[in-house]
């Protein structure tokens, strides 16, 4: 669905990525690993079209792409109802029920399963907190209907319940077939809904494992849980 | 570049903004006050003058919404501009103001035009002197348009209301040496190239000079002015990268 070749980069004075490559597959959810700084918010952005790379190849398959950023923020002097009947036109009215009223009743039932208040869509985004801010800007990929939703940091901001119902967006999407990728600091959560992990450091791609090469890392041979596997891969 | 569902999302996002703008509103509403109080005190004919020439400045002050101030806001990092749309969405948001405030502009033009022709003052040159305006208006909004992918909010319109100011007291203090400027302008001849690159200068800041409609040379200046403010604008977009995080 995603596989980028290669990128590098450099912002400012700083080689943001030196040699990142990766792949995910239809139907899984891949979780980035990295410290701060490691490139992969560049990365993202640079397979979403965000950022241009110096060099290297993007290549995303064919489907609508989600995004959900790690601080979300939206066009100001439109409501919440105003944005989502944009994010439809941008998906071409794919989400399930057609007609006006259809739209807003499945709005309002992606609304409670991510607990967000629906009320508050008739308020500017500009207005939430960065929890509802979050929880919007995940019911905004839901009206599009991703093929392959990414998320920076998808569960920044939330609280306990809502990372819950996120998880089980992650995973509800993947059953129907949907590609996930995560970029997080979450390393237990990553590990708990993961299929492949992508671990960066200083910009270049330093391990990429399915989940069974991700468990042999794990093994009492590297180290006993996935933070020490993550420091040890990630590590200088 | 210009997707139909990026020209319906930039115009109602230019829609709400312009609505929501207290400059706007008040740079579309005080030319017809002035104009009406114009006619009132004055005649239809001066009102009319007052109007082409200052018709231009509602484009201005309605260009006051900045590129720089959405990218810096984080807005275009979001899902609806993922796989560079956000180009797309700027270019089409150009449009959609172009479009907004010259159907304002006409509507206005119908305005006057009907009160023209009601008091029987009315002259078909006006139809010249509208086309003229509306492209010196397109002129400030391209170039406005321009300035704001490097300007924050209102700071690109306020750049050249400041360039102007500065012209137009250069050519009041100019008026006692160079006498004659505004009298070449007047008659649409100038005597050699250096008054004609004086008032081109002038004319670049200051495009409402050409809804005279004797200045063909610099109409031509500033329909050349436009063009190459909107291909500057399509290469600043292009270049355009979303760094914010």
């Amino acid at each position: 669905m995603l596989e980028v070749q290669r990128l590098a980069k450099r912002l400012g004075r700083v080689q943001a990525l030196r040699d990142v490559s990766f792949k995910t597959r239809r139907g899984t959810i891949t979780a980035m690993l990295g410290e701060n700084g490691a490139g992969k918010t560049t990365s993202l952005k640079i397979a979403l079209g965000f950022l241009r790379p110096d060099s290297g190849a993007v290549s995303v398959g064919p489907g609508i792409v989600g995004y959900v950023p790690d601080r979300p923020a939206f066009l100001p002097g439109l409501d919440g109802w105003t944005i989502l009947g944009l994010s439809r036109v941008r998906g071409g009215g794919r989400e399930a029920s057609g007609n006006g009223r259809g739209f807003g009743a499945a709005v309002l039932a992606a609304a409670r399963s991510l607990l967000f208040d629906p009320s508050l869509l008739r308020r500017r985004p500009a207005s939430y907190s960065a929890g509802n801010a979050k929880k919007f800007a995940y019911l905004q990929n839901l009206v599009l209907a991703p093929d392959l939703l990414v998320a920076d940091e998808p569960y920044a901001g939330l609280d306990p319940p809502s990372i819950k119902r996120v998880r089980d967006l992650f995973c509800g999407l993947r059953q129907a077939g949907k590609t996930v990728l995560l970029s997080s600091h979450m390393l237990a959560e990553m590990e708990r809904i993961a299929d492949s992990f992508i671990v960066l450091s200083q910009g270049r791609t330093v391990a990429h494992a399915g989940l069974r090469e991700w468990r042999l890392l794990r093994s009492g041979r590297t180290g006993p849980d996935i933070e020490s596997v993550f420091l040890r891969l990630a590590g200088p | 570049m210009l997707e139909p569902s990026l020209f319906a999302l930039s115009w109602r996002v230019t829609r709400r903004r312009l609505s929501g703008s207290p400059l706007a509103a008040l740079g579309a509403l005080g030319l017809p006050v002035l104009v009406v109080w114009l006619g009132v005190v004055e005649s239809y004919a001066t009102a009319a003058k007052f109007f082409y020439f200052l018709l231009p400045h509602v484009f201005l002050v309605a260009a006051q919404d900045a590129v720089r101030s959405d990218i810096d806001s984080g807005a275009l990092e979001n899902v609806l501009f993922v796989g560079g749309r956000f180009r797309g969405y700027l270019a089409s948001k150009g449009l959609a103001l172009a479009v907004a405030v010259s159907a304002y502009a006409t509507c206005l033009f119908a305005l006057i035009s009907a009160w023209g022709l009601a008091a029987g003052a009315f002259e078909p040159r006006s139809v010249v002197r509208f086309a003229l305006a509306l492209v010196a208006g397109l002129y400030y909004l391209a170039w406005a348009g321009a300035l704001s992918y490097l300007m924050r909010a209102g700071s690109n319109v306020l750049a050249i209301l400041l360039a102007q100011s500065a012209a137009l007291i250069g050519l009041v203090l100019s008026t006692t040496s160079r006498a004659g400027l505004l009298d070449y302008a007047a008659t649409g001849r100038f005597p050699g190239l250096g008054p004609k690159l004086l008032f081109g200068a002038l004319t670049a800041l200051l495009p409402n000079v050409v809804v005279s409609a004797r200045l063909s040379v610099f109409t031509a200046e500033v329909l050349a002015g436009l063009v190459l403010a909107v291909l500057v604008q399509g290469r600043l977009a292009r270049g355009l990268e979303i760094r914010h995080s």
